[in-house]
């Protein structure tokens, strides 16, 4: 029963957290400042998220470990940027890393 | 704010095809994710119901696989919660940046909607609809098929990463999507030279930041990052006017 109630807890604050802005609609102002940086929380969200998990997310790993994913994030970075293919990306990101895995 | 009753808002089954179109590609590398988070549920052996239950009711990757390693190792309720609002605090910042979009919408989808609110749908409601159709009859139903599109893989899959996730072998590296899933998101919300500042800045401060406790560090990344952003959109203009 506590391990439901904790869950339940946290998505009861993770939905309150998406609802915020949302709900509340204009009963709450921003500066103007913050109201043009609203455009740029994708791109500073999306490369927060995936750059630390790229070099070491755990703290760097060493040498064999690490070399690996920084050069399969860049083919997989390439890939993406050319293509704007999502699950191609995955397949180059994925190749890579198994065959330097293997090499090294 | 109110809605006025006279907007045609009936289904719109294009909309929601291209919701859903557009967000599968976006769900494939959460596939891998979703069953190594079954896995650890698995392994770590909590109970299987409860430790699947958090992905409808938490309905966020990285907060779940933190909740259930705090709850493996027997944190109390209070570190667990703050723990999941602190990763899934960036959530308030996309509610933000929604907040305008869905303002024409009624009450209804503005109470449902946020539940779908994940870093996919909200990569792909940012842009598209802006794109194709701007009305908020399309808006809504396209976030709908995105929402749901998103929302039945991350069932499926962390389902069977609980029931079948020990096929999986961890030389595979299949946590290896999820930076890539996150790179790609990256790169698609670029658009002009502040998205890229803001994604150096989020990147560098998430680096220097990642020691802080229960991914505070993260957030700070993205507080900075996105200043960072419309402080030099606000000098770019400046210089050009």
């Amino acid at each position: 029963m506590r391990i439901w109630l904790i869950i339940a807890g946290a998505g009861i604050v993770t939905y309150l957290t998406r609802a915020s802005f949302i709900v509340l609609g204009d009963r709450v102002t921003l500066p103007p400042i913050a109201e043009r940086s609203l455009s740029y929380v994708a791109p500073a969200a999306f490369a927060a998220i995936s750059v630390p998990l790229i070099l070491g997310g755990d703290g760097f790993a060493g040498f064999n470990e690490d070399v690996p994913r920084i050069l399969a994030a860049t083919a997989a970075g390439a890939v993406v940027w050319k293509t704007r293919n999502i699950p191609l990306s995955l397949l180059a990101g994925m190749c890579t890393l198994w065959s330097l895995t293997w090499l090294l | 704010m109110t809605t006025p009753s006279n907007i045609d808002l009936s289904f719109d089954r294009n909309a929601a095809l291209i919701g859903m179109r557009q967000t599968i590609p976006l769900v494939i590398p959460g596939v891998p994710f979703g069953f190594v988070l079954g896995l650890i549920v698995q392994e770590e052996g909590l109970p299987k119901l409860a430790g699947w239950s958090s992905s409808w009711l938490i309905f966020a990757g990285s907060s779940q696989l933190a909740a259930l390693n705090l709850l493996a190792d027997g944190a109390s309720a209070a570190v667990i919660i703050v723990s999941v609002f602190l990763i899934n605090s960036r959530h308030a910042m996309y509610s933000a940046a929604m907040r305008d979009r869905f303002a024409p919408l009624p009450l209804w989808f503005r109470l449902v909607g946020p539940y779908f609110l994940i870093d996919q749908s909200f990569a792909v409601a940012e842009t598209s609809p802006d794109l194709v159709d701007p009305t908020p009859r399309f808006r809504m139903w396209h976030f709908l098929g995105a929402g749901a599109a998103v929302w039945s893989m991350w069932q499926i899959s962390v389902a069977a990463g609980v029931l079948i996730g020990n096929v999986v072998r961890e030389e595979w590296a299949l946590n290896f999507a999820v930076p890539i899933l996150f790179l790609g998101l990256m790169v698609f919300s670029i658009k002009n030279k502040p998205g890229a500042v803001a994604a150096v800045v989020g990147a560098v401060v998430a680096l220097v930041g990642r020691e802080l406790p229960q991914g505070s560090g993260l957030l700070l990344a993205i507080i900075l990052g996105m200043a960072a952003g419309g402080i030099a959109e606000a000098q770019l203009s400046r210089r050009s006017s």
